[in-house]
């Protein structure tokens, strides 16, 4: 390279790396005009790029948070026991959670309060699969075998054990290995595992590349429609703006509505935030969205965790749950 | 770069692409449903039309030029003082030893545990980690000043200020900018690391997390491709401005064109 053009290059260079550095400012959230007495009008909302809180995404595009006069900017978290720093801390006003990482929570003193319902199983949302040719025929052949799970001592290895449990297994019968989601299935491909406790849209992924099979449904029994997912915030932050939080959950609250009643709309919403591309979003198995936290459905999950070994004294669920929204 | 160079090096990759894709697509592991290079290649040419991507290339690479910018002015002046003063830097070096080697992905969770403000937590982890090549390379090239150099211009009564200023500092000077391209690709992982962790609004490491959420193996390869250009680039330009601004030093030195 000649030095006219060396320099020509590193112009260029420079340049491209401002426009670049100049287009991340621009997602900086507007605040809303409309501000119906809230206290406070835009806030930060924490979500997995999975289909649980599909809702946040579908209220925010049908202008259900612009009527509340909130505006609300979802941020992509890595799970549900790294948001509670994050709302501890201001850097989220309200995350996903799963309860299970939540009660743990509150068992350990967290002040946290569920503010909304999200998620629950539903038949052949959480599976435990296993390859086409395995020697793996019941849950009961999992004796000594290692299964994967997307986090130790979650919801993952509380569903494995129940139904462990019914096959005559004890949690300890089995080796837990953790492992994102994504790399399941090459790792049972390549022998680094027996089997994998699974969630859609990889149980349909591992079904048509790998040929998968499931081996059982681990929402069933004790854990048919075991509530999964919620939104959470602190207890500080749940009585400090009360009326951004009946805001908030009302606008959660009807986009749940639409959501159960209309697969259509979750298929709509799927490829925009997560990379599920449509025909995937049109074949996955879904669960159930329910629109309002109800005590006792929830409880049946932290009174699973005492049984198992989770939790060391029980919770009751209801002092969990921040004050109803009124209704509007 | 001359251009014979520059043709061996594309066989090279081109070599190891077909390789790769052979291996990938007829080899042993064509059972597993890893991504071939040329699908992989496919995605990343289409990455730069895609507004998202193009966002968090945005995010990552405005946390990296300010991470790399903190910590180049603080680990100058602090490197340039111990240097400056031994029985300091003797003092400070054991604590610098034990900070150093600290894995800076391992510091993330803490960061995210006490700083509230996500560009803030990341730019912090960035500025933690590039840190520690600047000072040591700064040091270093305060050790390397010429000593006969220093004592002639004290003997013809220049005060240290003067001393510092016109030699220590320019002699110094290649050694800080080896440090700082050194820094610069250590923060682009970090920078990049930090959203794996920690999530965000956007960023390269969003945008993979994203990826996975599809099972899309193919565009989360593409995005970690685009990190790995950015990087060559960066080094590449950095490198330039070392050879433009210190080709006294290579002649010196003897230094050949790496």
């Amino acid at each position: 390279m000649t030095r006219k053009l060396r320099c020509h290059a590193i112009v260029l260079g420079v340049t491209v790396a401002l426009t670049l550095a100049g287009c991340g400012s621009s997602g900086t959230p507007e605040t809303s005009a409309n501000s119906n007495g809230l206290e406070k009008t835009t806030i930060t909302v924490g979500a997995l790029p999975i289909p649980d809180p599909v809702s946040l995404y579908i209220a925010n595009a049908k202008g259900f948070f612009k009527e509340e006069g909130l505006t609300v900017t979802p941020k992509i978290i890595t799970g549900g026991a790294a948001a509670i720093p994050a709302i501890e801390n201001g850097s989220l006003d309200i995350s996903q959670t799963n309860y299970v990482s939540t009660f743990l929570a509150v068992s350990q003193g967290k002040k946290i309060k569920l503010v909304a319902d999200m998620y629950q199983a539903a038949p052949n949302t959480f599976n435990i699969m296993v390859p086409k040719d395995s020697p793996i025929k019941t849950v009961a052949d999992l004796k000594g075998k290692t299964v994967l799970v997307n986090n130790l001592k979650n919801i993952a290895t509380l569903a494995t054990t129940s139904q462990l449990k019914v096959a005559g297994l004890a949690e300890t019968d089995v080796k837990f290995v953790e492992k994102p989601f994504p790399e399941m299935g090459n790792a049972i491909v390549s022998g680094q595992a027996d089997a994998g406790w699974i969630t859609e849209p990889f149980i349909t992924a591992n079904q048509s590349q790998h040929g998968f099979r499931k081996l059982a449904d681990t929402m069933t029994g004790q854990t048919a429609d075991l509530p999964i997912a919620g939104w959470m915030a602190t207890e500080e932050w749940a009585s400090k703006y009360p009326k951004t939080l009946a805001a908030f959950q009302r606008a959660i609250a009807k986009a749940q509505q639409l959501a159960s009643s209309d697969r259509k709309e979750i298929e709509a919403m799927l490829p925009k935030y997560t990379k599920i591309d449509a025909k995937t979003a049109s074949v996955i198995t879904l669960g159930a969205y329910p629109s309002e936290l109800n005590a006792n459905r929830l409880q049946k999950v932290a009174d699973l965790m005492l049984e198992y070994g989770y939790l060391e004294n029980p919770i009751d669920v209801k002092s969990v749950i921040a004050a109803p929204a009124a209704s509007g | 770069m001359t251009g014979a160079r520059l043709l061996r090096g594309a066989i090279g990759a081109a070599g190891f692409l077909v390789v790769a894709e052979l291996v990938i697509r007829f080899g042993v592991s064509g059972r597993l449903d890893f991504p071939a290079p040329s699908a992989i290649l496919l995605e990343a040419v289409r990455l730069p039309a895609d507004p998202e991507f193009m966002a968090g290339v945005g995010t990552t690479l405005t946390n990296w030029v300010f991470g790399l910018l903190i910590a180049t002015l603080i680990a100058v002046p602090v490197g340039v003082l111990l240097g400056a003063l031994s029985p300091l830097e003797r003092a400070v070096r054991p604590l610098l030893e034990f900070m150093r080697p600290i894995p800076s992905v391992a510091i993330i969770p803490l960061a995210i545990l006490l700083i509230p403000v996500d560009e803030l937590m990341k730019i912090s982890v960035i500025v933690y980690a590039s840190v520690w090549p600047i000072l040591i390379n700064t040091l270093y090239g305060m050790h390397d000043v010429d000593p006969l150099a220093k004592e002639s211009l004290r003997s013809f009564g220049f005060g240290p200020l003067a001393v510092l200023t016109r030699v220590s500092l320019p002699s110094a000077a290649p050694f800080v900018a080896t440090g700082v391209r050194i820094a610069a690709g250590i923060a682009l992982v970090l920078a990049v690391s930090a959203e794996l962790l920690a999530g965000g609004f956007n960023g390269i490491g969003v945008f993979v997390t994203v990826a996975g959420s599809g099972n899309r193996t193919d565009l989360m390869m593409a995005a970690t491709f685009w990190a790995g250009v950015i990087g060559v680039l960066a080094n590449v330009l950095l490198m330039a401005g070392e050879r433009r601004l210190f080709h006294w030093h290579r002649m010196r030195t003897g230094a050949t064109e790496s």
